[in-house]
């Protein structure tokens, strides 16, 4: 569901401030958003973020970690086959 | 930058809003509401959650059976200071978890994904979602043990589990699940009153704090033993959950401070309540362990029964199906939020299953498909609910790799990366896991193959 987005500039100056020291309930819905950060509305979520460069050792680490942990998942997975039977 | 600081700066336009956006800004405002009215007691309430549903979620029923077997087959020595151990271990993941998503308000799966690479965010939603499966139905199995001991057979234990998932998603609200799932965890102290009704030697469980005697029995014994109770303690699930649930709860970086609370106190309880088990289980000792059947049957409530009274194994038995309905309701939400966060769609408690089909769809199916495997006649759900823990400790180290790799990432956390103390004993925490459970697995497989003997 969208809503229509507020801005700050129909809102009369200072009005979130004092719109802060209301209980929630009291307050509406373009004054309550104002409690969220910036970078907490869905609009900025979504957006991914940068990519972190991984040099070639760490993802050799982490290719050799992955594969263990997979040859040792496989170990546990025969165990419980082969302790059924 | 606090949303109210705009009103400085005019002419900035906030983003467009989703129900999702309305319904966290209505619990940040009680947040800030609090905060601003200086009522700290109902700050806290309105924090804790997250931390709390991790770690007591974790008290799930192979977890309490795990405790009450080692209490029944090795007494209190060794496990009453070991359990604590493992749950400040755990407090440190966590505690990256929770301030990794109030920091960047993304769960785990979707950084990893979007900083690492698509390669490593699916193996890591794969990895989740294998041993969710698993460790779910082991949920269903104890919930089932429980049950059995009023009478009560697996279509009770399948039909309680599912409706209790359909209520709590059915709010279209984070803060009415948590508190509803927050509320039956808090029934996880059955355990302590369990541990009471044994009327334990207080001394002897004083006693016990120097870790001794150690368990005997063979290498394989204790490798199990070790990675078993590991895995009753940090999960990848965890890790997935208290991280996404900290940005669905709406926690930003001044939040930080409550979420160490949160995430303290539970490890605290739980901690308490595995030791109830523990101590429950150990008044079994002396009766050389007779009677548990484990998983079979109505198992540990009926062994209790004939040792220590009636109460006691009813309370246990109800224990144990707290500890499989929570522990549904927790690992079936990081199902989904993993899910949600993978394919890049609405992954919110916040957001209407209209708007959030493949999250609720997720956190449904996943429970469902493991309330199924418990209705097949003859299928081994001994070994499965078994298993659990151990397959859980041996594909926890690369999830708390890329969570140690996250909460140092300055791009993403700039000054609440961590700092150097909790490197070193986060790395020292993934070293002992992955040997643990890496020793276990290579152990069975070469016993299993005849290369070593027992």
């Amino acid at each position: 569901m969208n809503v229509p987005a507020p801005t700050v500039e129909n809102t009369a100056p200072g009005a979130a401030v004092a719109g802060a020291a209301r209980a929630p309930h009291e307050r509406f819905d373009d004054e309550l958003v104002m409690d969220l950060e910036r970078d907490q509305f869905v609009a900025e979520t979504s957006r991914p973020v940068a990519r972190a460069p991984l040099g070639a050792r760490a993802t050799l680490a982490l290719w050799a970690l992955r594969v263990f942990v997979v040859l040792v998942s496989l170990m546990v997975i025969y165990t419980f086959f082969y302790q059924l039977h | 930058m606090a949303a109210t600081e705009l009103a400085a700066a005019p002419s900035i336009a906030l983003p467009p809003l989703t129900e999702e956006d309305l319904a966290r800004s209505q619990d940040r405002s009680r947040v800030h509401h609090a905060r601003t009215q200086r009522k700290r007691w109902y700050l806290l309430w309105l924090l804790v959650g997250p931390g709390i549903l991790a770690m007591l979620g974790e008290n799930d029923g192979p977890s309490m059976i795990a405790y009450a077997s080692d209490g029944a087959q090795y007494g209190l020595g060794f496990f009453v200071p070991f359990i604590p151990l493992l749950f400040a271990m755990a407090f440190i993941c966590q505690e990256m978890c929770m301030r990794v998503g109030a920091v960047t308000h993304r769960g785990y799966g979707e950084l990893v994904l979007q900083r690492y690479g698509r390669v490593w965010g699916w193996f890591g939603a794969a990895d989740l979602t294998l041993t969710n499966l698993v460790t779910l139905v082991a949920e269903f199995v104890s919930i089932r043990v429980g049950l059995a001991y009023f009478h009560l057979g697996s279509a009770v234990a399948v039909l309680l589990g599912l409706a209790l998932v359909v209520f709590t998603l059915s709010g279209g609200r984070y803060w009415r699940w948590e508190r509803i799932v927050l509320g039956l965890a808090l029934f996880n102290g059955l355990f302590l009153l369990a541990a009471i009704l044994v009327k334990p030697d207080v001394g002897g469980i004083v006693g016990a704090l120097d870790f001794t005697p150690f368990p005997g029995g063979s290498f394989n014994t204790l490798l199990l033993l070790l990675a078993s109770t590991i895995g009753a303690t940090v999960t990848p699930w965890m890790i997935f959950f208290q991280q996404s649930a900290s940005a669905d709860k709406g926690m930003t970086p001044s939040d930080v401070k409550h979420g160490r609370y949160d995430t303290a106190v539970g490890a605290v309880l739980a901690a308490i309540f595995g030791i109830g088990a523990l101590i429950a289980g150990a008044a079994l000792l002396t009766h050389n362990g007779s009677g548990i059947q484990g998983f079979a049957g109505a198992g540990f409530p009926e062994a209790l029964k004939h040792v220590a009274g009636g109460a006691a194994g009813a309370v246990f038995a109800l224990g144990l199906i707290e500890a499989g309905a929570v522990a549904i309701l927790t690992i079936s939400a990081s199902t989904a939020y993993a899910a949600g966060e993978c394919v890049g769609v609405s992954h919110s408690f916040n957001s209407s299953p209209g708007n959030a089909a493949v999250f609720y769809a997720a956190n449904a199916g996943v429970a469902l498909l493991a309330a199924v495997v418990i209705l097949i006649p003859g299928a081994p759900l001994l070994s499965i609910a078994l298993n659990a823990n151990v397959l859980a400790t041996v594909l926890l180290p690369v999830s708390l790799v890329f969570m140690v790799m996250l909460a140092n990432d300055a791009g993403l956390m700039g000054r609440w990366v961590n700092r150097r103390s909790t490197n070193v004993i986060g790395i020292t925490v993934i070293a002992f896991v992955g040997l643990c459970g890496a020793a276990y697995g290579i152990d069975s497989f070469l016993l299993s193959i005849h290369l070593i003997g027992s």
